[in-house]
């Protein structure tokens, strides 16, 4: 073996040698590096522990108390299916249920509600039945515009909202016509609207100072509290499907 | 006193307890370590307020990264090895501001010549023969060497660890660690060279 070098004395002498044996035989037969080991030992020999200031029994709580107020608390650890992923999955499926059980409870109740088939035409359809749908269809779309102009509209103080007073000015006529040709029809919801509409553009037509922000601020207040949108824009729906339906039959289409 | 295992199950149990939002489980294990981490913040930093600084910010950082202990590990090494960390960061700021205020090269190693420039301390080694301040002499001598090698000598002299625990402590290939052992034991036999002739 070649003579042992520094690094290997070092480990041999903090015991971690990677060959003991091997060192040891030869330091016991190599004089050279005998005395080099003896040395490196009496060497760090020498070279006290240092020795820590002792510190009394209740250093520890010492401790304790200086950090403790900076410590925050833990949360208790969550139960695996209660963990974020596993909350999150079960609200997904929830949600998935709940949005079948509503389709599934539609579909029944349309069933339900729909008449025999040998029943669904009409025995003697009113001649003048499509025509007023029509013209309605179009009214309450052109309501409905109106009023959303109405309650988003953001008028200047000194200004005057000119184009909105026109188009009530039109929108009243129009309604007058409805209100007349549905005057015989047993449709209480719709003559209510339409009586409401009827109020609403009268006065906007005719505000004795014109259309400024003060009426519009009064108007959009009296459309809010009458719910009159929502209730146009049902209507309008419910006009719609009877359009469609009407549509349907004339092609002769069996519904 | 606890035996080991009692004490591993004990600090298991403190620990499941913090997680469990018991902070105050966790002043059961400051107290249960913190003269361990003391005595070993002490030989690396060479100074008490320091020290005692190194516990509080070890036991600080422990605590923050808790969630991340593995139930398999002990406590005591983990918490000792942070404790470790904190030592070392110590003397590296502190050192650094040394260096900035007195503009002073603490020590360098000329990888040329591999010779260590050790810088003049105040007393010189005669001086501190005279005095009978071979303890100071030593000291001077540790701390003539780096951060590293002081912390892998200290752990490696004094607290008796293996080279894979320090390793594992400075966050360095154990390779890296046996050098790092390897040049400080070289450093200390040149600086403390002239106590032997004097004696």
């Amino acid at each position: 073996m070649k003579h042992v070098t520094e690094e290997e004395m070092i480990a041999h002498l903090y015991g971690e040698s990677e060959n003991t044996a091997a060192v040891e035989k030869h330091l016991a037969g190599c004089d050279a590096c005998a005395q080099a080991f003896a040395e490196l030992k009496r060497d760090l020999g020498d070279v006290d522990r240092v020795e820590a200031p002792a510190r009394d029994a209740d250093y520890g709580e010492r401790v304790w108390a200086a950090i403790a107020p900076s410590l925050p608390v833990y949360e208790a650890r969550r139960r695996w299916w209660a963990s974020g992923w596993m909350k999150g999955l079960g609200y997904a499926a929830a949600c998935a249920l709940l949005a079948a059980c509503a389709f599934y409870a539609g579909r029944v109740w349309e069933q339900r509600q729909q008449p025999p088939m040998a029943h669904a035409a009409p025995k003697t359809p009113p001649a003048k039945q499509p025509i007023v749908v029509v013209v309605l269809d179009d009214h309450l779309d052109r309501s409905e515009r109106f009023l959303v102009q109405l309650k988003h509209a953001d008028v200047d103080p000194a200004q005057m909202a000119t184009p909105l007073r026109d188009e009530a000015r039109s929108l009243l006529t129009a309604n007058r016509v409805c209100r007349k040709n549905l005057g015989q029809a047993d449709d209480p919801e719709l003559s209510t609207a339409l009586d409401h509409l009827d109020r609403l553009l009268a006065e906007a037509a005719n505000e004795p100072g014109g259309l400024n922000a003060q009426a519009i601020t009064k108007l959009q207040d009296e459309m809010n509290a009458d719910g009159l949108l929502f209730e146009v824009r049902v209507l309008r729906s419910r006009v719609m499907d009877k359009k469609a339906a009407i549509g349907h039959a004339s092609k002769g289409g069996t519904i | 006193m606890l035996s080991n295992g009692r004490m591993d199950r004990n600090d298991h149990a403190a620990i499941q307890a913090v997680l469990a939002g018991d902070k105050e489980a966790y002043g059961a294990l400051v107290v249960r370590h913190s003269q361990t981490l003391f005595r070993v913040a002490y030989r690396i930093t060479g100074n008490e307020a320091d020290a005692e600084d190194v516990v509080q910010e070890a036991f600080l950082r422990g605590y923050r990264k808790l969630e991340g202990f593995e139930s398999r590990a002990n406590f005591g090494t983990w918490i000792y090895r942070i404790a470790v960390h904190c030592a070392l960061d110590k003397v590296k700021h502190r050192r650094g501001d040394e260096t900035k205020v007195a503009g002073r090269v603490g020590d360098t190693t000329d990888p040329e010549l591999d010779q260590v420039q050790v810088a003049d301390e105040a007393a010189g080694p005669e001086r501190m023969l005279l005095s009978g301040e071979i303890g100071e002499l030593q000291l001077a001598a540790l701390q003539s060497l780096t951060p590293t090698e002081r912390t892998a000598f200290v752990l490696r002299h004094m607290e008796d660890r293996t080279t894979a625990e320090i390793g594992a402590a400075l966050g360095i290939d154990p390779n890296a660690a046996k050098q790092a052992v390897f040049r400080a034991v070289q450093k200390m036999r040149r600086r403390l060279a002239p106590l032997r002739v004097a004696t």
